[in-house]
């Protein structure tokens, strides 16, 4: 008396070993997953669609390019330092940007009897999914197809395309993984610090090697280096293949065993942390069972501040720049790029006063999706918030917690930097015209704040994040950078005017009160316009970075 | 929308008998919401009592949740109007949101600031003086048996003294109504009997406490009106004992009229257990 379908059902005992094979399985569950996160908000949906057909022409044309260098004589060098640097993007990017390449959270499937290695497996084959890999092979193809020359080229060429996609994505899940370990280890809070630090000096390494790039015989300049990276994996990869169609067999047997090599490691030291991270408790356990100096609950400096929301918002956005991981290590990499890139500059000889708004910019990034910030949290904010008049005063207060940072720090830097060119003349102008981008970047961030939140997830890089969310975030970021450009345009037109102009030259200091007036005026102007945008959408905004 | 009026037509009919009660704490028109092609809630109108402890009960996805968001302004609803103390929550939230105190689901909370931050930085914001917020936390964190761990930050806290921190936020402006999404999930007997106890001295004010559960007893020896939610629509509401009716508890009210007893698995498991 039993039903079809427990007669179909076989009575045999339960295996511990899955029958089907994990790695499609997995592919097809990240599908499902982009599928089904796409559903529901159009804003994302575009977004996404939108990443994809830039990453798709970008790529088309990025591909062409590298396939015209055929022949030429740097294109060894090219394409030997593009794989170096997009192996540093593959391993920081996805700690700043929520990419699709983090829908698959490893943590979800402790229950599940999987051994590590084809849990990895699987996991690697389904990172290849998505538009980052998707531009990562467009940039791969090209770059071998300008190197490979005859039948040798063609088959390590052949061979290198896969290789170098599976060290990028592996490189990316073992940074992130480790990183995972580190912001969720008591310890491993204050490494953040360090983290940030790292960024900012590869920031600046990448800003050296450019500006050799465009120098006149640039290139010529980047052989040396190129010589080492060549050496490097998986810069190895595209070298191999240089190295076959020159004939010289055994340095490219050896290129490629070096690549095989620092895959096999990476992949061993990705398995080795992702089995650590599945059977440690989860870090606040840790921090809730070690002992914690109470925290002083007088007023102390905080009684400084404003009394009302203005001084309760200033006083958590600060608390949270000192006590949040992902703010404080997002905190501490502005802060430092924006010294480093003047100072190093200053150091070189290269250095220019105006370097200095570089500071004033990155620390202006911050104000970008401040709800976003809160993460979920924003509905204790949201709460409170009842007229445009108290969002604006929130957003005010955020703002204003910014600005107390970022105005004193801008006005150090241009000092050091001022020192270091050894231009006190020029210190005013420049002073004013950093201050004037930092207005415009509060003014568009708050409009961007308004306009376009998005979730952050909140624990490492491992939180589902809904897809289509970091083409949104790039988007508001790079079109508010744009657009608070065009606000500065009038500051930076009369800055231009005073440094051409040499008969006016002793008028210059008069940027530094226009670029003051200036940034009040943007600043203002973008709250009022944000407040009672914001104060319209506010269950939109909280469904929105309430998300994942 | 197709079936507004059966929603309305399953309305227990005893509304009418606390009309005697000035104006309703809550009273909601029509509400609707939609999520892609998954209603949520079909077109519900109820009026809730003030003074009272009101439960909202139903299954897992009846639309309690949503509900309560659209009821406390944090969801924006398809349809419908929601008013709290005779103030339309969308078109007045100024009135509205300084009369009601939320507690949601998942409780998500500022998890970097301890337990008194936390309730500094939110009666600062409701726009209370910082001297009688911090004398309120004071009390709230006694009362809450919270004062120990009150320097630790919310991050580290447990589910039950996160449910105590965002009941003290919830209460530290003194609200007309309080709105609770299954306040006593997960929370330990200790807590519970706390949370307990702070809310019953609340009502017993005069003011309105509204929350949902699936835990039918603890409905029954809580609340004195309630009202059950199936399906999206308002199956019945009323006093306790009128919707109780004849049923021994209101355990099997409850299965009645959403319509799930005699579920049993019979042989479809038959696989399960036994011949391993």
């Amino acid at each position: 008396m039993s039903t079809p379908v427990t007669a179909a059902a076989p009575a045999a005992p339960v295996t511990a070993v899955p029958a089907l094979p994990l790695t499609p399985l997995f592919v097809r569950l990240k599908l499902s997953l982009l599928k089904n996160g796409l559903k529901g908000s159009s804003k994302r949906k575009a977004a996404w669609f939108g990443t994809l057909a830039l990453a798709l022409v970008v790529g088309f044309f990025v591909t062409l390019g590298l396939a015209l260098l055929h022949g030429r004589a740097h294109a060894g060098t090219v394409v030997v330092i593009l794989a170096a640097i997009l192996a540093l993007a593959w391993s920081f990017m996805p700690l700043f940007f929520p990419t699709g390449d983090e829908t698959l959270d490893p943590s979800r499937l402790v229950m599940l009897p999987l051994r590590p290695r084809p849990l990895v497996r699987a996991l690697l084959a389904s990172s290849l999914v998505g538009i980052g890999p998707l531009f990562t092979l467009c940039l791969a193809v090209g770059s071998v197809v300008a190197v490979a020359r005859g039948a040798a080229g063609a088959v390590f060429a052949v061979v290198a395309v896969p290789l170098l996609l599976l060290v990028y994505v592996s490189l990316a899940r073992a940074v992130a993984t480790a990183n995972v370990r580190l912001l969720s280890s008591r310890k491993g809070r204050d490494l953040a610090l360090l983290s940030g630090l790292l960024i900012a000096i590869g920031a600046q390494v990448a800003n050296f090697a450019s500006q050799r790039l465009f120098q006149p015989g640039g290139l010529a300049h980047l052989e040396p280096a190129e010589a080492v990276v060549r050496w490097l994996p998986p810069a190895t990869a595209v070298g191999m293949v240089d190295s076959a169609s020159k004939g010289d067999y055994a340095a490219a047997g050896a290129q490629l065993l070096l690549t095989l090599a620092a895959l096999a490691g990476l992949l061993w030291f990705w398995e080795r942390s992702l089995t650590k991270l599945m059977v440690t408790p989860d870090g606040s356990t840790l921090a809730a069972a070690a002992p914690r100096k109470d925290r002083d609950s007088g007023p102390g400096v905080w009684a400084l501040l404003p009394g009302g929301r203005t001084g309760a918002a200033m006083q958590r956005t600060l608390r949270y720049v000192l006590r949040d991981p992902k703010t404080k290590s997002a905190w501490v990499t502005a802060l430092a790029v924006g010294l480093i890139v003047p100072v190093f500059n200053a150091l070189q000889g290269t250095g220019s006063l105006y370097l200095a708004c570089f500071g004033a910019g990155m620390l202006g990034i911050q104000m970008y999706n401040q709800f976003g910030q809160d993460t979920s949290a924003f509905w204790m904010v949201a709460q409170t918030l009842s007229s445009p008049h108290d969002v604006f005063v929130e957003m005010r207060a955020r703002a204003g917690a910014l600005a107390l940072v970022t105005v004193p720090y801008t006005v150090l830097v241009t000092a050091v930097t001022a020192a270091l060119v050894g231009n006190w003349a020029d210190f005013p102008t420049a002073l004013g015209l950093a201050l004037a981008l930092l207005g415009a970047m509060l003014c568009t961030g708050a409009l961007a704040s308004a306009r376009f939140p998005y979730s952050i997830p909140t624990d490492g890089a491992f939180k589902n994040v809904a897809p289509g969310q970091a083409g949104l975030a790039w988007l508001s970021i790079f079109g508010g950078m744009l657009a608070s450009a065009v606000i500065c345009a009038p500051v930076i037109t009369v800055t231009v005017y005073f440094a051409t102009t040499p008969e006016q030259h002793s008028l210059a200091w008069t940027v530094l009160p226009l670029g003051i007036a200036w940034a009040t005026l943007a600043s203002w102007a973008g709250l009022r316009l944000a407040a009672p945008l914001a104060a319209r959408r506010i269950p939109e905004i909280l469904t929105a970075v309430s998300k994942g | 929308m197709p079936d507004q009026g059966d929603a309305t037509g399953r309305t227990g009919g005893s509304t009418g008998g606390v009309r005697s009660t000035p104006p309703a704490a809550v009273r909601i028109e029509g509400l609707w919401k939609r999520f892609g092609e998954q209603v949520a809630v079909a077109g519900i109108d109820l009026e809730i009592p003030a003074g009272r402890f009101i439960g909202l009960v139903g299954p897992n996805g009846a639309g309690k949740t949503t509900t309560l968001s659209m009821v406390t302004g944090l969801l924006r609803p398809d349809m419908g109007r929601v008013f709290v103390a005779g103030h339309d929550v969308w078109a007045d939230p100024v009135e509205v949101k300084s009369r009601i105190g939320v507690l949601p689901e998942g409780l998500r909370l500022f998890e970097r600031l301890s337990g008194r931050e936390l309730l500094g930085y939110m009666g600062r914001l409701r726009g209370l003086p910082g001297e009688e917020t911090d004398k309120r936390a004071t009390q709230l964190l006694e009362v809450l048996d919270l004062a120990g761990s009150q320097h630790k930050l919310v991050v580290d806290y447990s589910t039950g003294m996160r449910k105590k921190i965002g009941l003290a936020a919830a209460l530290l402006h003194n609200p007309e109504v309080l709105f609770l999404d299954e306040p006593f999930e997960g929370v330990d007997p200790v807590s519970a009997q706390t949370i307990r106890g702070v809310l019953e001295r609340y009502t017993a004010s005069g003011a309105t406490v509204v929350f949902s559960s699936h835990v039918m007893e603890l409905v029954e020896s809580l609340c004195d009106w309630v009202a059950v939610m199936a399906g999206g629509h308002i199956r019945a509401a009323g006093p306790l004992a009128d919707v109780r009716g004849d049923a021994p508890s209101l355990q099997n009210a409850f299965l009645e009229l959403v319509g799930a007893q005699d579920r049993a698995a019979g042989d479809s498991l038959d696989w399960l257990g036994g011949g391993r």
